[in-house]
C-alpha cells in the first residue's frame, strides 16, 4: 500500500489517532485506552494485515514523567511497515498486553517489564526474562540506582 | 601427566643426583606444555571475532604457535581465552568452566572488557569489571579489540611464563614476566606528571629556541667533521 493511502486508512480506524511528522516511517500516536482495539484492527483488517510485531520497547521521558511505548509493525503480505506509540504516566505504568494478537509480544513485553517495570494487563506469564528473579528495581529507568553501579567521575 | 608431575618428585628426591634429574624433567615438561596450548574459546562479544577467528584464519595462522586446536570443552583445554564482556549472569558459568579445566590451567584476558570492564565500567548495572574478579588471570592483552598480533604477543608471553615458570616441586606457583603493579618508589602521580611534561614539551614549538638549537647542532656537526678529518689525518 502507498504511504499516503496507508496513513489515511490507519487514521480512519480511530479518530483519536494522531499522525506524527518528521519520522522515517508512518508513525501514529494513540491514547493508551484506545491502544488495544486500535492494534487489533491493524492486525485483523485484511487490507492492512500487520501480522508481525518486529519490536516493542519503551522510552523513559523522565522530564515529562511518562513512558512512551513503541510498537514496530510490519505486514508480510503487503510489505508495509508502521510504528504505533502511546504514553503512560510514570506513577501508573499499566498497558494492555498485545500477546493475544502477536505471540512474540509475550517475550518482548517480559523484557520491557524487566528493564522498565511496565505492567501488562492480561499477560499470561509476566516474569523477568534477562535479569535474575530476585533483582530489585528496573535498570533502564533513568533514575535507577544500586550499590554496584558506578557513576562517571567529573 | 598426573603420575609424572605428582609422584616423580617423591621417587627422585632421595636418589643421589635426583634433584638434577628433576630440574631437567621440569624443562622437558614445560617445553611440552608450552608448545601445545589448546585454547578454550570463551567468546562473549566482538573480541571473539578478532581474536578467535582472525587468528585462526590463514592470514595470521595461530597454528604456527601450536595453539590452533580450539576446544569447545573445558576438559580438553589448557588455556582459557576470555574474549569479550563478562556480565553478572555469565560470571558463574565462567567460574565453572575454569574449575572444569585440568591443571595446569592458564587464562588470557583479551580486550578492554575482559581486563577492566572497558567502556562499560561506568553506569552499567550488569558488567563485571574485569575477568580477574572471578578467576585468576595470567596474561592481559589490551585493545578494543586487540590486533591478532597483540594476541600472539600475549600467547608468546604466556609461553615464556610457562618456560620459566612452574616446577615439579612447586606446582601452581608461577613467575609472571608481566608487571602486575608499579615498580617500588614510583607512584601514579609521577607517571602522570612526566606524561603532562612530555606532552607540553612536544606540543609547543619556540622558533627562536629551535633556531638556536639547530645552530648549535650545525656548529657541533661542523666541529665533528673537522675532528674526524683530523683523526683521518693522524691515522694517515
Amino acid at each position: 500500500m502507498e504511504t499516503q493511502v496507508l496513513s489515511s486508512a490507519v487514521l480512519a480506524i480511530d479518530s483519536k489517532a494522531q499522525l506524527r511528522d518528521k519520522t522515517d516511517r508512518l508513525t501514529v500516536t494513540i491514547p493508551v485506552e484506545a491502544l488495544f482495539t486500535f492494534l487489533s484492527k491493524l492486525n485483523t483488517d485484511s487490507s492492512l494485515a500487520f501480522d508481525m510485531l518486529c519490536a516493542h520497547t519503551a522510552i523513559d521521558w523522565i522530564a515529562e514523567q511518562r513512558f512512551e511505548m513503541v510498537y514496530e509493525l510490519y505486514s508480510t503480505t503487503h510489505s508495509h511497515a508502521m510504528r504505533v506509540t502511546t504514553s503512560v504516566p510514570r506513577e501508573n505504568t499499566v498497558v494492555p498486553s498485545v500477546s493475544s494478537l502477536w505471540r512474540i509480544a509475550e517475550w518482548q513485553e517480559r523484557e520491557v517489564y524487566d528493564m522498565f517495570g511496565i505492567l501488562y494487563e492480561n499477560h499470561p506469564d509476566l516474569r523477568r526474562v534477562l535479569l535474575d528473579d530476585g533483582w530489585q528495581g528496573f535498570p533502564l529507568r533513568k533514575d535507577y540506582k544500586d550499590d554496584y553501579l558506578l557513576e562517571r567521575p567529573e | 601427566m598426573g603420575l609424572v608431575t605428582e609422584k616423580l618428585p617423591i621417587f627422585l628426591e632421595p636418589v643421589p643426583g635426583g634433584s638434577v634429574l628433576l630440574a631437567s624433567m621440569d624443562k622437558l615438561i614445560n617445553w611440552a606444555r608450552l608448545n601445545s596450548l589448546w585454547p578454550l574459546t570463551f567468546g562473549t562479544s566482538c573480541c571473539a571475532i578478532e581474536v578467535m577467528m582472525a587468528t585462526g584464519a590463514p592470514k595470521h595462522d595461530i597454528a604456527r604457535f601450536g595453539a590452533e586446536v580450539a576446544r569447545p570443552s573445558p576438559r580438553q583445554a589448557d588455556v582459557l581465552v576470555i574474549a569479550g564482556t563478562i556480565v553478572k549472569r555469565m560470571a558463574p558459568t565462567l567460574r565453572t568452566l575454569y574449575e572444569q579445566m585440568a591443571e595446569p590451567r592458564y587464562v588470557i584476558a583479551t580486550g578492554s572488557c575482559a581486563i577492566s570492564g572497558g567502556p562499560f565500567v561506568y553506569g552499567s548495572y550488569s558488567t563485571v569489571r574485569g575477568a580477574d574478579e572471578i578467576i585468576p588471570v595470567d596474561v592481559y592483552v589490551p585493545g578494543c579489540p586487540p590486533r591478532p598480533e597483540g594476541y600472539f604477543y600475549g600467547l608468546l608471553t604466556l609461553q615464556k611464563m610457562i618456560r620459566e615458570g612452574e616446577t615439579l616441586r612447586h606446582p601452581g606457583v608461577r613467575r609472571k614476566p608481566v608487571l602486575a603493579e608499579l615498580p617500588p618508589g614510583i607512584t601514579m602521580e609521577d607517571i602522570r606528571r612526566d606524561l603532562v611534561h612530555l606532552l607540553e614539551k612536544e606540543a609547543r614549538v619556540d622558533l627562536r629556541e629551535a633556531e638556536n638549537a639547530t645552530a648549535e647542532s650545525t656548529e657541533r656537526l661542523l666541529r665533528s667533521g673537522n675532528s674526524s678529518s683530523l683523526i683521518r689525518s693522524t691515522r694517515d
